[in-house]
C-alpha cells in the first residue's frame, strides 16, 4: 500500500470515528503544518460525503431507513431523497409554526417573545399520536418526524413517531403504545419509533426493555439495532445495543434475532439470551442464575459516565466525575460518574435487603459523597431509582493523607430517588431483591471536588 | 411578499444549497454520519430562526459553518464525551482547514457533478457496489465488510481504494466530456 492509499484510508477512517488518540494527534499535527494536507483533507471529506450521500440515496429503497421517516407523501418524490427531506420538513414545520405563533402572539400577547432555545417546542401530534408517555425522568429530548424538538416532556403527553434521546446516565423514559405495549429506555440511549400499522423501532444505542402485547398476524414489532433485527410477536425482553454488539435477554415468549452482517437468524426462547457481535456463533445461553455480590472492576472496563483513567504505575484504574448540570436545576453543577452493571456475560446482580455498597476512591477535599442505584425487575422492566445517601445529612467524606476515602451505603437506608417520586405508585417501594442496573456517585460542592472512584462493591448480607 | 419573507427565502435556499458541504464539515468534526446529519438539520433550524442576522453579500457557507460548529459542540456535549486534548487540537485544525479551503460551488455545477457520480456508481459491478454501500451507507468497519461479503480485511481495504479511484476517475472523465 502506498502513501496515497494510506492517506486516503486515514481520512476515510477519521470520518467514521475510527482513529485512536495518537492517530488523531498525528492528523492534527499534519493539518497544522501542511497546507497541501489541509486542502486535500477538505476535498477528501467533501468527496467522501458526496459519495456517502449518493450511495445512501441509492440504497434507501430498502425499507430499513425509510420506515422511520415520514412516508405520507403521495408521489414518492420525497422518499427518493431522504437526505433533503428531513431538513426541508423540519424547516417547513418551523416556518409554519413561526407564522402561527406570530399570529397568536399578535392576538394574545404582543410583548411576548419567542423562547431562545427550542425552535419548535409543542408536540402537536394528538391527531396522529401512536403512543403516550407513561413515565420519565432526567434529561430527555424528543424529536418528532416533522422536526419538532421537545425538551420539556410530560407524563401523559401523546406522541407521534419520532426519536427519544436520553441525555444523561439517570435518564429514563417509558412509552405505552395504543395497544398497551410498553417500551422503556434508560441511560444515554437513543430510540426511534413509529407505528404505521406495524411497530418499528430503532435502538441506535443504549438499553431498552419492552413488554409487547400480541401483535397482528404478519406484523410483528420490528426492532433494529446497529447489528441486528429483532421480530417480536408478544413477549418480555430487554436489549442492550451499541455499534459493535447487541445483547438480547428474553424473559417470556420468543424473539427472533437476525444478525445483519451475515443474515443468520436465531429464535430466542424464554429465559434465554443471545449476544450478536461482529462474527462468531449466535449461540443461545440460558439466563444465568443471579448473584448478590458485584464489583465494578474498573481495571477491566470503563464506567458509563465520567472519564475513565486506566491503571497506571502505582495507581488503580478510576472513573473520574465530570460536571453535569441537571436540567431541572440549571444553577447547580454536580460532579458525577456512573458505572453500568454489565450483564454481557455475567449473571444478574440482585440487591438483597441487608446488602451494602462500599465506595472507594479519591477526593481533593472533604465533600459529601452521594450515591444512587437504578434497578429493574426480573423481566428487565425499570423498577426505580434509589438513593443511599441522606441528602443534606450525608456525613462529609474526608480524604486521608493519600487523598483516599471510603464510604458505606446500607441497602436498608435506601429511599426512592426524588427524581422519580412523581411515579412512586408504579415503582418498587424498596430496591430489595431487584436487579442492579447501574450505580452513580456524585458530589455537589459548588466547585470541582476531584471525585474519582476506584471501586464500587456490593457486599451480600453477612 | 415583503422584504423579510424575501430575505428569509433567499437565506434558506442558499443554506440548503450548502447542505452537503456542511455535512462534510460536520462529519469531519464528529466522525459519525448520522450525528452529523442531525447536526446539520439543527443548524438549518437555526438558519430559519436567525436568517435576519445573515449579512447579504457575505459567504453563506461560512455563516452556516459557524452555526454548524456550535451545533457540533452541543452534540458533543450531549454525547457526554469529554474532549481529549487530541480531540481539541484536531477540531481546531479541521476548522482552520475548512475556513481556508472549503468554497461554495455553483448549483448547476453541483447538479451535473452529482448526476455524473450517480451514473458512475451504477457502472460499478454488483459486488463492488456491495462493498461501497457497506462502507458508505451502512458505515461498517473493514472487518464487518469482510465478514458480510466474504473477503479478507486487506482485500476490503484494497477494493475500497480501487473502487473509489475508479468512480472518481469516471466522474472526472464524464464531466470533461460534457464540457
Amino acid at each position: 500500500m502506498n502513501d496515497k492509499n494510506h492517506w486516503d484510508e486515514f481520512i476515510d477512517r477519521h470520518l467514521r470515528g475510527e482513529l485512536n488518540e495518537s492517530e488523531k494527534e498525528g492528523l492534527a499535527e499534519l493539518l497544522d503544518s501542511n497546507a497541501d494536507a489541509r486542502q486535500d483533507f477538505v476535498q477528501h471529506a467533501q468527496w467522501d460525503t458526496e459519495f456517502a450521500e449518493a450511495l445512501r440515496e441509492s440504497s434507501q429503497s430498502s425499507h430499513d431507513a425509510n420506515v422511520l421517516a415520514v412516508q405520507q407523501t403521495a408521489d414518492g418524490q420525497w422518499a427518493s431523497k431522504p437526505s433533503v427531506l428531513r431538513p426541508m420538513l423540519a424547516i417547513a414545520a418551523v416556518v409554519i409554526m413561526a407564522l402561527s405563533a406570530g399570529l397568536i402572539y399578535q392576538l394574545a400577547s404582543p410583548q411576548t417573545g419567542t423562547p431562545e432555545t427550542d425552535v419548535a417546542t409543542a408536540p402537536r401530534a394528538s391527531d396522529m399520536s401512536i403512543a403516550r408517555i407513561t413515565g420519565l425522568s432526567g434529561s430527555l429530548i424528543w424529536t418528532g418526524d416533522r422536526g419538532q424538538i421537545v425538551r420539556e416532556l410530560k407524563v401523559g403527553e401523546e406522541l407521534a413517531g419520532g426519536t427519544i434521546e436520553g441525555m444523561a446516565p439517570d435518564s429514563w423514559f417509558e412509552l405505552e403504545f395504543n395497544d398497551g405495549s410498553t417500551v422503556m429506555i434508560s441511560g444515554t440511549s437513543m430510540l426511534t419509533f413509529a407505528d404505521l400499522g406495524q411497530k418499528e423501532l430503532r435502538l441506535r444505542e443504549g438499553t431498552f426493555s419492552a413488554n409487547v402485547m400480541p401483535q397482528p398476524n404478519g406484523k410483528p414489532m420490528l426492532i433494529h439495532t446497529p447489528s441486528t433485527l429483532l421480530k417480536i410477536l408478544g413477549t418480555q425482553f430487554d436489549v442492550k445495543a451499541n455499534l459493535a454488539s447487541t445483547m438480547l435477554n428474553v424473559t417470556e415468549g420468543k424473539v427472533r434475532m437476525k444478525r445483519l452482517s451475515d443474515g443468520r437468524e436465531v429464535d430466542v426462547p424464554a429465559k434465554h439470551r443471545v449476544i450478536a457481535e461482529g462474527s462468531g456463533e449466535l449461540s443461545l445461553q440460558s439466563l444465568p442464575e443471579s448473584v448478590d455480590h458485584w464489583n465494578s472492576q474498573l481495571h477491566l472496563k470503563p464506567g458509563s459516565y465520567g472519564k475513565w483513567l486506566p491503571a497506571m504505575q502505582g495507581r488503580a484504574a478510576v472513573q473520574k466525575a465530570i460536571p453535569l448540570v441537571p436540567p431541572d436545576n440549571p444553577n447547580a453543577t454536580l460532579h458525577l460518574l456512573a458505572i453500568s452493571v454489565s450483564r454481557h456475560n455475567d449473571p444478574p446482580v440482585v440487591v438483597r435487603p441487608d446488602s451494602r455498597f462500599v465506595v472507594r476512591g479519591r477526593l481533593d477535599k472533604p465533600a459529601r459523597v452521594y450515591f444512587g442505584i437504578a434497578v429493574s425487575d426480573s423481566a428487565g422492566e425499570f423498577a426505580g431509582k434509589f438513593r443511599g445517601d441522606f441528602a443534606e445529612k450525608q456525613p462529609m467524606s474526608k480524604p486521608d493523607e493519600n487523598g483516599e476515602f471510603e464510604v458505606v451505603f446500607r441497602i436498608r437506608d435506601f429511599t426512592l430517588d426524588p427524581c422519580v417520586r412523581d411515579r412512586e405508585q408504579d415503582l418498587a417501594v424498596r430496591p430489595d431483591d431487584l436487579i442492579l442496573g447501574s450505580v452513580w456517585v456524585f458530589t455537589h460542592t459548588g466547585s470541582p471536588s476531584g471525585l474519582e472512584v476506584s471501586e464500587v462493591e456490593l457486599l451480600p448480607p453477612e | 411578499m415583503d422584504n423579510a419573507d424575501d430575505k428569509r427565502d433567499r437565506a434558506l435556499k442558499a443554506a440548503l444549497e450548502c447542505r452537503t458541504e456542511l455535512l462534510a464539515y460536520a462529519r469531519s468534526l464528529l466522525g459519525h454520519y448520522a450525528t452529523a446529519d442531525d447536526v446539520v438539520q439543527e443548524a438549518m433550524l437555526v438558519v430559519v430562526k436567525k436568517y435576519d442576522q445573515f449579512q447579504e453579500g457575505t459567504s453563506m457557507l461560512a455563516w452556516c459553518r459557524s452555526i454548524v460548529r456550535i451545533e457540533v459542540m452541543r452534540a458533543k456535549q450531549r454525547r457526554q464525551r469529554e474532549r481529549t486534548l487530541a480531540d481539541r487540537l484536531l477540531d481546531d485544525a479541521i476548522d482552520a482547514a475548512f475556513d481556508e479551503f472549503q468554497t461554495a460551488r455553483r448549483h448547476d455545477e453541483v447538479e451535473s457533478w452529482r448526476e455524473a457520480l450517480r451514473c458512475c456508481l451504477e457502472r460499478v459491478p454488483e459486488r463492488g457496489q456491495g462493498v461501497l454501500r457497506a462502507r458508505f451507507a451502512d458505515e461498517l468497519s473493514y472487518q464487518q465488510i469482510g465478514e458480510r461479503i466474504g473477503m479478507t480485511i486487506e482485500a476490503v481495504r484494497k477494493a475500497l481504494f480501487r473502487l473509489k479511484k475508479q468512480v472518481r476517475s469516471c466522474v472526472e472523465t464524464s464531466l470533461r466530456e460534457v464540457q
